[in-house]
C-alpha cells in the first residue's frame, strides 16, 4: 500500500496552564511544547525545510492571562512509542515548567482532522477578586441574556464592522461561589472572548480571574 | 523612592494578579521558568538577588549572570534570584501601587536580600542601574547605605572603569565572576552584624574587589587626575583582575524562557581571551590570557544542554572562533553527532578566510544563520594602523566561498571614526562591499544580499588607543553621508550608530569620578533605557553636565597626553600601561604586531599571574615562552641528548 505519511503515530495531549504560564501566549506555549517533548526525548517529527519545527499544534488559542484545564496539543511521532498513558504522563510532567498539567493521552488516527477545524464553544468561570453584588450582577446578566441582538462595532484588519454577539453567548449564569459562568463560542465560525464579554457587562473594571473549563467539539 | 513598606510576597503576588494583564508581556515579571532554582528562603544564609539593569527579554540571554546564579545556588547555605528592570509601562504600575521592585523566584523585595549584584558589561546601562536602586527602594548613593540594606556589588565588563559609577556601588568586582562570587557571598554572611565601613573594609581584602570609597581622587588644574591612592593601609593601590586559571565546567541547566527573548538559546564559551592584539579592542585587552576549553567538554555540554533545556539552538562563543585551536576536530565531531538532529548551532566571530566556510558548512545544522565579518577597515592604512590585517583579495576571496555555498547572505562589520581616517578610507569601505555584493550576485544573481554595518569607534580604557580623541560630530556626519549616499543600492542594507549615542557612550567608558553627579541628575531628569536608541534623551544628558558645569568633550575630544594619569589606572587588568603604550606609539607609525601566540610581545599578564601559570601546563593559555617559538624549537633540538634517539 502506498501511504507513505512520515507520522507513524498521533497523539492527543488534554493540558492544563496555570501559574506563571497564564502569561505565556499561544506561539510561545507551542515553544514550550516543543521543548519538553524534546527534554522528554520523544521521537517528534519535524516539519521539512530550512527551519525545521516539531510537527506539533494546538486547537485553540487560550487568550493571555487565562488559566485552562482543557487545552489539546496533537503530536506527530516519526516512530511508534510502546508506553502506557500514564508512563508517558509522568515522563512528560518530570521535564513540564511550573503550571503545566497534563490530562488524558490518547492516540488517534493519523489522518484524523486537526482538531482547530472542529473547535466550536467554550466554558469559562469568571472569579471575582473581591466580594461583588450578587443581585446586582444577576441583573446584568438577565438583562444581558433578554436582548435579541447585541449589535457592536468591531475593527479587525483596520476594517470597522458590526456584528451581533447573541448567538455568541450560549449561557451565563452565576454560580453558587459567586463565580461567572460562561459559555461561549469559539474558533472560526464565531469568537468572543470572555474580556470582550466582561466589557459588554460593564464589569471589566471588576478585578478578576478566567478559567477555562472546557472545550467542546463539533462531531467530525 | 518607593516607599519600601508592608509589601511582602504574599502581597506581591496578589497585586501582580490584578494589575498584570495591564502592560506588555506580562511574562517578564512572574518567574516560574523551568531550571528556575527555588530555594527555602527561610534556610538560607545568605541570600543574593543578581540584578541586570535591562528587561528580562535581553537580560535572560546574558551568560555571565546565569553562571553566578548557578554557582550561588550549588552552595547549600546560599539562594540567588533575578531581578531585570521593568519596562516604562511596568514601571508607571510599580510606582503608582507602590510595589518595590521584587524577585522573580519568590517575589522578595531587594531589600530583603544580603547582597546585590549588578551586572554592568555596558556603559549604557548606568541610568538604569540608578533607578533600579531607586524602585528597590534603597538610598541611591553608597554613603547613603548602611548595614541595614543589602550590600550592592556591580561586575561585567564597564566595571574595568568603575570610577563613573563609583557613587552608586559599594564594591566593584574586577575581572571574571565565577569563583569570586561566592567568596563575597560568603563574607557577607561571616560580616553580618558589623557596621558597613566595616563590612568594607574586609571585602577590599578579597583580590578583585574595588571599593571605591577608600581611594582618595586628587585632581590637576586642568581638570585631569593627579592621583588615585588608598586612604588607608591595607587597601592595595591597584587592584588586580580576578581570573579563573581552567575554564569552570560549562554551565549547561539554562533557564528556559516562558516568553520568547532576544535571544532565546544556549550559549557554550568554547574560549575566553584573544591573542590577535586588534588596538580598538577592550574585549581582547581585558579578557588576558587565552583559556580554552577541550573538545569533548563542549561536546558533553551541547548533549547536557538539549537534555535539560530542550533548546534548539546552541551558540558557541569566543571572542575569534577561527584561534580557538581545535576549531576543525568541535566542526567534524558537532557535525558527526548533530548533524540530523533537528539542532542548530552557530559559530560566530570567524575569521574571514576560506576555511570559515567549511567550518560553517559543518557546524552550521539545519539553520544557517548566515555569514558574519568583521574586516573593520578598507585600507593599508587603516588596517595598520588598528592593527586587524585582512587583504582585499582575502575578503573577496571568502565571499565567493560563501556565496558559491548557496549562504545568500553576508553581513560585514565596518568601524569608522578613527581621528586618521580620511573619506577615502571610508570610500575603500564602499567599494570593497561594492565589489562583494558582485561577487555574490554573478554567482547568486539578485538574491545575494550584503549587510553592512559600520559602527563608530569609541576609545576604550585598557586598551592602547585610551589616549586617542573621539571623532568629532562633523567629521562622522560627513563619513555617514558618504556611505548613506553611496550604500542604498539593491541588495545591499546600511547599518550606522547614531552619533549621539556614540558621544553618549564616549563620556562614560573614559569617564571619571564626577560623572556620577551627571548621571544621577541625568536619570532625575528622567533618562533611563539608555541601550535603547529611542529611549536615550541626550539632550536631557547635555543638560546634566550643564547645570554641574561639567565639559563633556573634556572626556572625548582630548588627545591625552602620554603620562596623563587615568581614572582607571588603578584598576590593574593584567596589561602593562607601558605595552598599551607602546602599541599606541606603534599605530600612529601604522607599525603593526602579530598574533601574540607566535611572539610574546610582553604584555604582562604572565608574570602577573605567574603564580596562577605555574599550576597550568606550559601551553595552556597560548602564550609562548618570550623567545621566540622558532628558537625555542632549535634550542630543544640541540638539548636533546643523543642517547635518546633511536
Amino acid at each position: 500500500m502506498s501511504h507513505l505519511s512520515p507520522v507513524a503515530q498521533r497523539l492527543r495531549v488534554t493540558f492544563g496552564k496555570s501559574g506563571p504560564l497564564i502569561y505565556t501566549s499561544n506561539l510561545d506555549t507551542a515553544k514550550i511544547w516543543e521543548r519538553v517533548l524534546r527534554r522528554a526525548d520523544l521521537p517528534i517529527l519535524y516539519t521539512k525545510g530550512f527551519n525545521t519545527r516539531p510537527r506539533i499544534s494546538l486547537a485553540m488559542p487560550l487568550p493571555l492571562g487565562i488559566s485552562s484545564e482543557c487545552e489539546i496539543l496533537d503530536i506527530s511521532l516519526r516512530e511508534r512509542i510502546d508506553l502506557r498513558e500514564d508512563e508517558l504522563r509522568e515522563r512528560l510532567l518530570s521535564v513540564s515548567p511550573h503550571g503545566l498539567t497534563i490530562g488524558a493521552i490518547v492516540e488517534v488516527d493519523t489522518r484524523a482532522s486537526t482538531l482547530h477545524s472542529l473547535v466550536d464553544n467554550a466554558e469559562y468561570r469568571i472569579q471575582f477578586l473581591d466580594d461583588i453584588d450578587r443581585q446586582h450582577l444577576q441583573r446584568r446578566i438577565d438583562e444581558l441574556l433578554s436582548r435579541k441582538t447585541i449589535i457592536v462595532d468591531r475593527v479587525r484588519r483596520r476594517k470597522r464592522s458590526v456584528m451581533d454577539i447573541r448567538p455568541l453567548i450560549l449561557g451565563l449564569r452565576l454560580d453558587n461561589h459567586d463565580n461567572l459562568i460562561a459559555h461561549l463560542s469559539v474558533g472560526d465560525r464565531g469568537n468572543l472572548r470572555p474580556d470582550q464579554l466582561m466589557e459588554h457587562l460593564g464589569l471589566s473594571d471588576l478585578h478578576h480571574k478566567v478559567h477555562r473549563m472546557e472545550l467542546r467539539f463539533l462531531p467530525e | 523612592m518607593v516607599s519600601a513598606s508592608i509589601m511582602d510576597p504574599r502581597r506581591i503576588e496578589s497585586q501582580l494578579e490584578r494589575h498584570l494583564l495591564a502592560v506588555e508581556k506580562p511574562g517578564r515579571y512572574v518567574g516560574g521558568e523551568y531550571n528556575s532554582v527555588i530555594k527555602d528562603w527561610a534556610r538560607a544564609d545568605v541570600k543574593v538577588a543578581l540584578a541586570f539593569p535591562d528587561i528580562y527579554d535581553l537580560g535572560m540571554s546574558n551568560l555571565g549572570i546565569m553562571n553566578l546564579y548557578h554557582q550561588l545556588n550549588q552552595q547549600p547555605n546560599m539562594l540567588a534570584e533575578r531581578v531585570f528592570s521593568p519596562w516604562l509601562d511596568m514601571e508607571a504600575l510599580m510606582r503608582q501601587g507602590e510595589i518595590p521592585l521584587f524577585s522573580l523566584e519568590t517575589k522578595h523585595l531587594l531589600r530583603d536580600f544580603d547582597l546585590l549584584g549588578i551586572s554592568l558589561p555596558y556603559e549604557q546601562l548606568y541610568t538604569n542601574a540608578v533607578n533600579l536602586l531607586d524602585l528597590a527602594g534603597l538610598p541611591l548613593l553608597s554613603r547613603d547605605r548602611d548595614e541595614r540594606y543589602p550590600l550592592v556589588i556591580a561586575g561585567g565588563h564597564a566595571c574595568f572603569n568603575p570610577e563613573p559609577m563609583a557613587d552608586f556601588i559599594d564594591a566593584f568586582v574586577i575581572g571574571e565572576g565565577e569563583e569570586i562570587i561566592v567568596e563575597i557571598a560568603r563574607a557577607v554572611g561571616r560580616l553580618r552584624g558589623l557596621r558597613r565601613q566595616e563590612q568594607l573594609r574586609e571585602i577590599a581584602k578579597i583580590q578583585g574587589m574595588y571599593v571605591p570609597r577608600f581611594y582618595e581622587v586628587e585632581y590637576n588644574d586642568d581638570g585631569t587626575i593627579c592621583s588615585i591612592a588608598p586612604k588607608e593601609p591595607g587597601i592595595p593601590a591597584r587592584v588586580l583582575k580576578r581570573i579563573v586559571i581552567t575554564l569552570p565546567k560549562p554551565f549547561t541547566k539554562f533557564i528556559v524562557p516562558n516568553i520568547d527573548t532576544v535571544h532565546n538559546r544556549a550559549p557554550i564559551e568554547i574560549m575566553r581571551g584573544c591573542t590577535r592584539g586588534c588596538r580598538f579592542c577592550h574585549a581582547g585587552m581585558v579578557t588576558r590570557p587565552v583559556r580554552e576549553r577541550p573538545v569533548a567538554e563542549i561536546m558533553s555540554a551541547i548533549a547536557e544542554i538539549v537534555k535539560h533545556t530542550g533548546f534548539e539552538e546552541i551558540s558557541l562563543l569566543s571572542l575569534s572562533s577561527s584561534d580557538y585551536v581545535w576549531v576543525e576536530e568541535l566542526a567534524e565531531e558537532v557535525n558527526r553527532v548533530y548533524k540530523d538532529a533537528g539542532l542548530s548551532l552557530s559559530l560566530p566571530s570567524l575569521r574571514i578566510e576560506s576555511a570559515s566556510a567549511d567550518l560553517l558548512e559543518k557546524i552550521g545544522g539545519t539553520r544557517r544563520s548566515g555569514f558574519t565579518f568583521a574586516p573593520e577597515a578598507a585600507t593599508e592604512k587603516m588596517r595598520d594602523l588598528i592593527n586587524k590585517y585582512v587583504p582585499d583579495e582575502q575578503v573577496l576571496q571568502t565571499a565567493r566561498d560563501v556565496y558559491s555555498r548557496g549562504w545568500r547572505t553576508i553581513k560585514f562589520y565596518f568601524m569608522i571614526g578613527h581621528p586618521e581616517e580620511t573619506l577615502e578610507d571610508v570610500q575603500a569601505i564602499i567599494d570593497l562591499c561594492v565589489k562583494t555584493l558582485n561577487e555574490g550576485a554573478r554567482i547568486l544573481g539578485k538574491k545575494a544580499t550584503l549587510n553592512v554595518g559600520v559602527s563608530t569607534f569609541i576609545p576604550k580604557p585598557h586598551t592602547p588607543f585610551q589616549w586617542a580623541p573621539q571623532d568629532s560630530r562633523e567629521s562622522v556626519d560627513r563619513k555617514q553621508r558618504l556611505l548613506k549616499r553611496q550604500m542604498r543600492r539593491g541588495g545591499m542594507h546600511l547599518r550606522w550608530n547614531n552619533y549621539e549615542d556614540s558621544e553618549f557612550e564616549g563620556w562614560l567608558s573614559r569617564g571619571d569620578r564626577r560623572l556620577g553627579a551627571v548621571i544621577r541628575r541625568a536619570w532625575e531628569l528622567g533618562c533611563k533605557f539608555d541601550a535603547w536608541q529611542d529611549q536615550h534623551q541626550h539632550g536631557k544628558w547635555l543638560r546634566a553636565f550643564a547645570e554641574l558645569g561639567i565639559e563633556p568633550d573634556f572626556y572625548n575630544f582630548r588627545e591625552r597626553d602620554l603620562e596623563e594619569v587615568f581614572p582607571w589606572d588603578h584598576i590593574d587588568v593584567g596589561i602593562h600601561k607601558k605595552f598599551l603604550r607602546e602599541d599606541y606609539l606603534m599605530s600612529v607609525k601604522g607599525e603593526t604586531r602579530v598574533d601574540c601566540r607566535d611572539k610574546c610581545f610582553a604584555c604582562g599578564i604572565l608574570p602577573k599571574f605567574a603564580k596562577e601559570r605555574s599550576t597550568t601546563e606550559e601551553m595552556a593559555w597560548e602564550c609562548p615562552p618570550v623567545t621566540p617559538i622558532n628558537e625555542r624549537r632549535r634550542a630543544r633540538q640541540v638539548a636533546i641528548p643523543l642517547s635518546a634517539i633511536g
